[in-house]
């Protein structure tokens, strides 16, 4: 392999000058070519094994401060279940689905650097008799730290779960102050759309129309459970989690508390849901926890509870995740009508 | 020397595999970490198995071809763990749920289809069975590209919203089921004909 040498054609010229053998260029070429490939995927690789090792070395952090503090003297709340085991903050912080920011479970946390959290403004409009916006600071009603704290199991479609403290107050005592009106049968959620600060709003290749929308019935959306998130462990500055501003609703899939809400609207007819807008055979409107009932591409009658300290936990699903009492009477007649 | 190298690329992702589920590097999930790395290393094993005759015509390199064994087995060894952490993981070692799984849906169906044609071509990827399928080995091994263009659709059926990456790996199955299919002489034949 190498050079030849070669005389040159032309008779004019005596020089003897070095050609390349074409044949050994190419190959050259493609083992250039080859190890620009495989060196690009051994810094993949390298990247992703750095950022799990930094993650490890948080991990003992977060650790600490989940077992120092004592969630049942926190908790306030009739409603939450007390002296429960919880999972550790930095799988609920680090593990999310947030497709604004990327649809890679590691994507918020790490997509969601600059996103502007404050001031934060939500409208809240349709059929009430008090319109208008407000900042959440107002929404909380009070400061940060007093807020109620409640355990919930957060069930994600994908079949794994999470318990997860969250800071807030009931949905309600929020939707009550803006008074809707007597024809308003459900209320609608929309999310902020800020492409420049949301990668996951420009992906080129996306099923979803951004902003994502939400809504519920007005008697979900008054239910006791239902609740005005503001944080969760503690902590507001988690955009991964839909901070400053989300809905959590525990007998429901996870992706239908929506997130990051800017809008409220209250409506008389049923308004539109992403997920299910963008595949209504796998998801359907009401997106209620029913393990009998299969997502098309797996099965539903048990999730994968993950805690964070490396311990994932194979349980059978519960009927309105657990929260049947609770809800159960919101939907008579055939659950396939709610699922 | 090459071989030796080609055996070290190809193990290297099940080492990293290996040593981050050691040591617990492998995320919140390791669960699926482990299926998702395992599953995509099989479909860029077998995207380089497509990838080698290619590369050695355009660099008159032939010694390049023999190297498809070597890198098809390791490309088996992906889709089997693949296949037995989503056995394991997905289906909690609940085995009798399987051919509910494989009937109903249409990803799992696809994903195992891909399996099997690698598994046949595994078993026979040995002398003995090159000796005595003869022509039908060669026939056999064409499926390749059958196994290649199943994992590409299993992938694209897994996806929820980003189609991304899933259409990247099916336009490169497609691009390289073209260039075979111009290379055979049947297609020149019919193309003369």
């Amino acid at each position: 392999m190498g050079q030849v040498y070669q005389f040159a054609k032309d008779k004019n010229c005596s020089v003897m000058t070095r050609v390349t053998d074409p044949i050994a260029y190419k190959r050259r070429k493609l083992i250039v070519g080859a190890l620009g490939v495989a060196s690009l995927g051994a810094f993949g690789n390298l990247r992703y094994k750095g950022r799990i090792s930094a993650q490890a070395s948080q991990l003992s952090q977060d650790q600490l401060e989940t077992s120092d503090k004592d969630y049942i003297e926190l908790d306030r709340s009739t409603l939450s279940l007390t002296e429960r085991r919880i999972t550790q903050k930095y799988a609920a912080t680090n593990y999310n689905n947030a497709y604004e920011f990327g649809w890679n479970k590691s994507d918020p946390a790490h997509q969601s650097g600059g996103f502007t959290m404050r001031p934060w403004s939500v409208t809240f409009d349709g059929l009430c008799h008090r319109p208008g916006t407000f900042d959440v600071d107002d929404l909380m009603g009070m400061p940060f730290n007093q807020l109620e704290e409640r355990i919930y199991d957060f069930r994600c479609v994908e079949a794994w779960s999470m318990v997860i403290p969250y800071n807030g107050r009931p949905l309600r005592q929020i939707l009550k102050a803006a008074e809707p009106m007597g024809s308003a049968k459900y209320v609608a959620f929309t999310s902020i759309f800020r492409p420049e600060e949301m990668p996951g709003q420009t992906a080129p290749f996306s099923a979803i129309e951004w902003p994502y929308v939400e809504g519920l019935t007005i008697e979900e959306a008054m239910h006791p459970l239902a609740f005005a998130t503001f944080g969760v462990y503690g902590d507001r500055e988690l955009p991964q989690n839909g901070m400053p501003f989300r809905i959590t609703l525990p007998w429901k899939y996870g992706f239908k508390s929506a997130k990051f809400v800017v809008r409220v609207t209250f409506m008389e007819k049923q308004p539109p849901a992403t997920w299910n807008q963008t595949n209504p055979r796998e998801y359907g409107w009401y997106s209620n926890v029913y393990p009998d009932i299969d997502h098309p591409r797996w099965s539903q009658s048990t999730e994968r509870r993950i805690w964070g300290d490396g311990d994932i936990e194979r349980i059978k699903s519960l009927p309105y995740n657990g929260y049947g009492g609770q809800v159960a009477h919101l939907y008579p007649g055939d659950n396939k009508k709610y699922r | 020397m090459i071989r030796a190298l080609v055996h070290i690329a190809c193990a290297l992702p099940a080492i990293l595999l290996f040593t981050g589920w050691q040591y617990s590097y492998l995320g919140v999930d390791p669960e699926k970490t482990l299926i998702w790395e395992t599953g995509i290393w099989g479909f860029n094993l077998i995207l380089v198995v497509l990838l080698l005759p290619v590369a050695a015509k355009w660099a008159n390199w032939p010694e390049l071809r023999q190297y498809r064994r070597a890198v098809g087995l390791w490309a088996f060894f992906y889709a089997t763990a693949h296949f037995f952490f989503f056995v394991i993981f997905l289906l909690g070692w609940n085995i009798g749920n399987l051919p509910k799984e494989l009937s109903e849906r249409p990803y799992i169906t696809f994903g195992f289809g891909a399996w099997c044609v690698l598994f046949a071509m595994a078993i026979t990827s040995n002398h003995y069975a090159v000796k005595h399928l003869k022509r039908a080995w060669k026939k056999l091994h064409i499926l390749v590209y059958v196994a290649a263009t199943l994992a590409a659709i299993h992938y694209i059926l897994m996806v929820r919203s980003d189609y991304g990456w899933a259409s990247t790996y099916a336009l490169i199955v497609l691009l390289l089921c073209g260039t075979r299919l111009l290379r055979s002489k049947k297609t020149y034949r019919w193309l003369k004909r």
